[in-house]
């Protein structure tokens, strides 16, 4: 029965996913075609090149890089998330205001802040009137600068499911909670945080992955200065026309992350789907 | 605490829109730089007059419509579906089809309509573009309601189904009633990643089918040109209203 | 349903009904490659519509038409692009019976290294990569060599393309830029590593409001970018190193999926018509491969330095060529490393 259920999404990803990527599959073991593209004959050699420092090195930093980034929109995304769910009449409003910067393009966004952290930026210019430092700081190009925007641009994948958890979460709970002489902090650590840890799971999930394969911001923000998985991936299939060893790196990318997503369910015997 | 969290929302509102609110300042800029020469509507003017732009709007807000009503569907009745009986098959291929990078989908993506081309006489267009935008909203859409699901009280339906409804029956009228604030946040969020994909789009668009982040991305990337800021400006203040007015119909 | 919404699906089913039955063109150029009533213009000559879209790399162009079932009739490739999209069999050959204003290209791209009967591509415009730098800066920079100089320690920008990185460290050493000799790209490799520490980032055109605003003090860039920026800023100037530098052209081209093969030929020569050309030209502040047109520019452009540099500076310039496979390879791999120290 459930069968029909999940059928129509079923069919989808089979036709429009699993084939496509099966595709890909077959493309990291052919050879590389002169211009792009692929060609006979098979080989695995794209997957031998992968065991090097270089691009071991490479993977190492875009998980750092992605887990700081998960890391402070679960801080910053949780409070938010819980504002917003007692929010009373206003919710959808609130919830809707942190969707709204990201229906102006995602390129759009990442100019707003390249203005607002460049030397003549708006900040330095502040800084510099108000007299607190002489020489501009370096807030572009670097580490910093690509959090930022990584932190920006997935914000809101944290918070709506977050949200939803909460709203969902029964009041007579925490009244029962504060009731038994819980403090508001207790109730929060003890009964709000575990209650929605099926949210917190997601969301994490859902700011992870896109922060590891990200390319536009690491190289817009970060001023191509550093090369993160995405832009390894990105540059085999435009500048360095490899395709088979891109394929190659994001299907070794993928299978460290589901490796990753599986460990994590498996301890904290949560799962999302 | 009670105090801390409201004015902790400030300054998150603050972060989520004060780089938007700066752009908009300087679309009204008259001069091309990031320079502040005095006002101007003349980057307004220039995009209200940009056929480009009119158009690939259109088509962006056609894509995303769809893409978002369909993968809502599918995906809320997959989420359904799974909690009922876990498909470690299903779950493994959304899970994928997240960690997949976008560059890689679209390659992949392009790869399987240049097969499927060789027996069809179709070519890339709107329908690509949908069809990919569908697929890579599912799993969204699947994540978020599943995390509602899992709060859910499966007795409640058990119930109903004890009392003679049929099992369809009781996912409308007993289960779907408790998802609503989920479909709608992951029909939001699905209708966000819809309208502002570029590098999967860029890969499966045909000639008719550009869409508003693809013209942006071309326009941007020439250096800060204010018609982008106009642009931008305009849809975030569109959206927003159109956001406040449903709301205010919604609490009449 | 908002208003707007139906406002929105009116609009879109108005544009599915009232389907114009004119042949059609689809234009897939750089963008500010034409002026503003280039397409109008030559839309009331023909009667024809033109559907014209603009991209922003050559990687960008080829993943687009490589399915062979794209759309697009003309666009317009790179000189190192030509023969790449040519071997996958993507190009129509270009009929000369029907461009009657094949000859007021330029001499040199009448017969240019990559194609040397234009059997394949007509070139359009051109141009080259040097140093835009801050006029205040002094000594003003005039070799690649300039750029290492710590004195730009964090105020120094270089073009985000391996091609250029690498070519200009070769071009320090006095290599060719097209160098594929292992031993030569190491050591260029060095110089671009040594280079690293000094940089701000490595940039494309975004560089040029940063330069405009007086970020930064020097930055590798092409001469178009640059004139642009400079016509922005007065504190700015250009210069081609006296090492040598890199020079491209944009070809357009006919793709074999066409299916206005005789149209995209007319187009194909009515921008060569010296008075579009000059219309492009005067507009954009591009460097047009036509001849013809050189007369019919106001004296301004004609002289201008940067995007007309003269015989002499000419003569440093080099052609970037397609690489074989194993010297990519290696590029690639000389390119990971410098952006992953």
């Amino acid at each position: 029965m459930s069968r029909a259920y999940t059928a129509p999404a079923a069919l989808t990803m089979a036709i429009l996913f699993v084939v496509p990527m099966g595709i890909i599959a077959v493309y990291s073991l052919l050879s590389r075609g002169t211009y792009g593209g692929v060609l006979p004959p098979l080989t695995l050699e794209s997957y031998t090149r992968l065991f090097d420092p270089l691009y071991a090195g490479i993977l190492w930093r875009s998980a750092v890089v992605a887990t700081i980034a998960t890391v402070i929109c679960l801080v910053a995304g949780f409070p938010l998330a819980l504002f917003i769910a007692r929010a009373g009449r206003w919710k959808n409003l609130y919830l809707a205001l942190v969707i709204l910067p990201f229906w102006t393009s995602f390129l759009v966004r990442t100019y707003a802040w390249m203005f607002l952290l460049r030397d003549t930026g708006l900040i330095n210019t502040i800084l510099l009137s108000a007299g607190v430092i002489r020489e501009p700081l370096p807030l572009l190009y670097n580490y910093g600068a690509v959090l930022v925007g990584l932190v920006y641009g997935y914000l809101p994948f944290m918070v709506l499911p977050v949200y939803a958890t909460l709203e969902r979460m029964d009041k007579n709970l925490l009244e029962a909670a504060a009731d038994l002489g819980a403090k508001p902090a207790a109730t929060l650590w003890r009964v709000v945080i575990p209650l929605c840890k099926p949210g917190l799971v997601a969301g994490s999930v859902l700011v992870f992955i896109p922060c590891l394969g990200a390319y536009l911001t690491p190289d817009l923000l970060g001023g191509g200065k550093t090369i993160l998985a995405g832009t390894l991936v990105q540059n085999q299939f435009t500048n360095a026309r490899d395709w088979p060893f891109g394929a190659a790196v994001s299907l070794v990318l993928m299978v460290i992350v589901m490796l990753l997503l599986t460990a994590l369910v498996r301890r904290e015997g949560e799962t999302l789907l | 605490m009670k105090r801390l969290l409201p004015l902790y929302a400030v300054a998150a509102y603050l972060f989520l829109h004060l780089p938007l609110a700066i752009l908009g300042v300087f679309s009204f800029n008259q001069s091309k730089f990031i320079v502040w020469e005095g006002f101007s509507l003349r980057w307004y003017a220039a995009a209200l007059h940009d056929t480009a732009m009119a158009e690939s709007a259109v088509n962006s807000l056609l894509v995303a419509a769809a893409a978002t009503v369909v993968s809502t569907v599918f995906g809320t009745l997959c989420a359904y579906g799974l909690w009922k009986r876990r498909s470690p098959w299903i779950a493994g291929s959304l899970y994928l089809s997240l960690v997949t990078p976008e560059i890689v989908m679209g390659i992949a993506l392009l790869a399987f309509y240049q097969w499927v081309f060789r027996f069809l006489h179709v070519q890339l267009g709107m329908h690509t573009v949908i069809l990919a935008h569908v697929m890579f909203c599912l799993a969204y859409v699947t994540i978020v309601v599943m995390a509602r699901l899992r709060s859910v009280d499966a007795a409640l339906e058990e119930a109903a189904l004890d009392l003679g409804a049929t099992p369809w029956q009781a996912f409308l009228k007993v289960t779907l009633p408790q998802l609503w604030p989920a479909v709608g946040a992951s029909a939001l969020l699905a209708f966000t990643i819809s309208f502002d994909d570029y590098v999967i789009t860029s890969m499966v668009a045909g000639v008719d089918s550009e869409t508003l982040p693809m013209v942006v991305y071309a326009m941007a990337r020439r250096g800060g040109n204010p018609e982008v800021n106009a642009v931008a400006s305009m849809v975030t203040v569109g959206l927003g209203a159109l956001i406040v007015a449903a709301e205010r119909l919604q609490s009449r | 349903m908002t208003r707007r919404t139906w406002f929105f699906l009116g609009l879109s089913g108005l544009s599915g009904c009232a389907r114009d039955l004119r042949p059609r063109l689809n234009v897939f150029n750089w963008s500010a490659y034409v002026a503003a009533d280039t397409i109008p213009k030559f839309e009331r000559e023909t009667g024809a519509r033109l559907r014209y879209s603009v991209y922003e790399s050559n990687e960008e162009l080829l993943a687009r038409v490589l399915s062979g079932n794209s759309g697009w009739d003309v666009v317009f490739p790179s000189n190192y692009f030509v023969a790449p999209m040519r071997e996958n069999d993507l190009l129509a050959p270009i009929d000369h019976q029907r461009l009657t204003n094949l000859h007021h290209l330029d001499a040199p791209f009448q017969a240019p290294p990559w194609d040397r009967d234009l059997a394949w591509c007509v070139p359009y415009m051109w141009g080259a990569s040097g140093i835009l730098y801050n006029r205040h800066l002094q000594p003003a920079p005039a070799a690649w060599a300039d750029l290492w100089a710590p004195r730009l320690a964090g105020k120094l920008t270089m073009l985000d393309d391996p091609a250029e990185v690498l070519g200009a460290a070769l071009k320090k050493l006095g290599y060719s830029l097209n160098s594929n000799n292992p031993d030569e790209l190491k050591r260029a490799q060095r110089e671009a590593l040594d280079q690293k520490r000094l940089l701000r980032a490595y940039l494309n055109a975004e560089v040029r409001d940063q330069m405009v605003a007086g970020d930064l003090e020097a930055s590798q860039l092409w001469a178009t970018t640059a004139q642009q920026a400079m016509d922005g800023s007065a504190a700015l100037g250009f210069v081609y190193p006296s090492e040598g530098f890199a020079l491209y052209a944009d070809n357009a081209v006919i793709l074999r999926e066409s299916r206005h093969k005789e149209l995209a030929h007319e187009f194909l020569n009515y921008l060569l018509r010296p008075e579009t050309a000059a219309g492009v030209v005067v507009e954009t502040r591009t460097a047009t491969a036509n001849a013809g047109t050189r007369a019919l520019l106001p004296p301004d452009v004609r002289s201008n330095k940067t995007l007309y540099p003269d015989q002499q500076t000419l003569a440093r310039g080099e052609w970037f060529q397609t690489m074989p496979p194993t010297v990519q390879r290696l590029r690639d791999r000389l390119w990971t490393e410098i952006k992953a120290a």
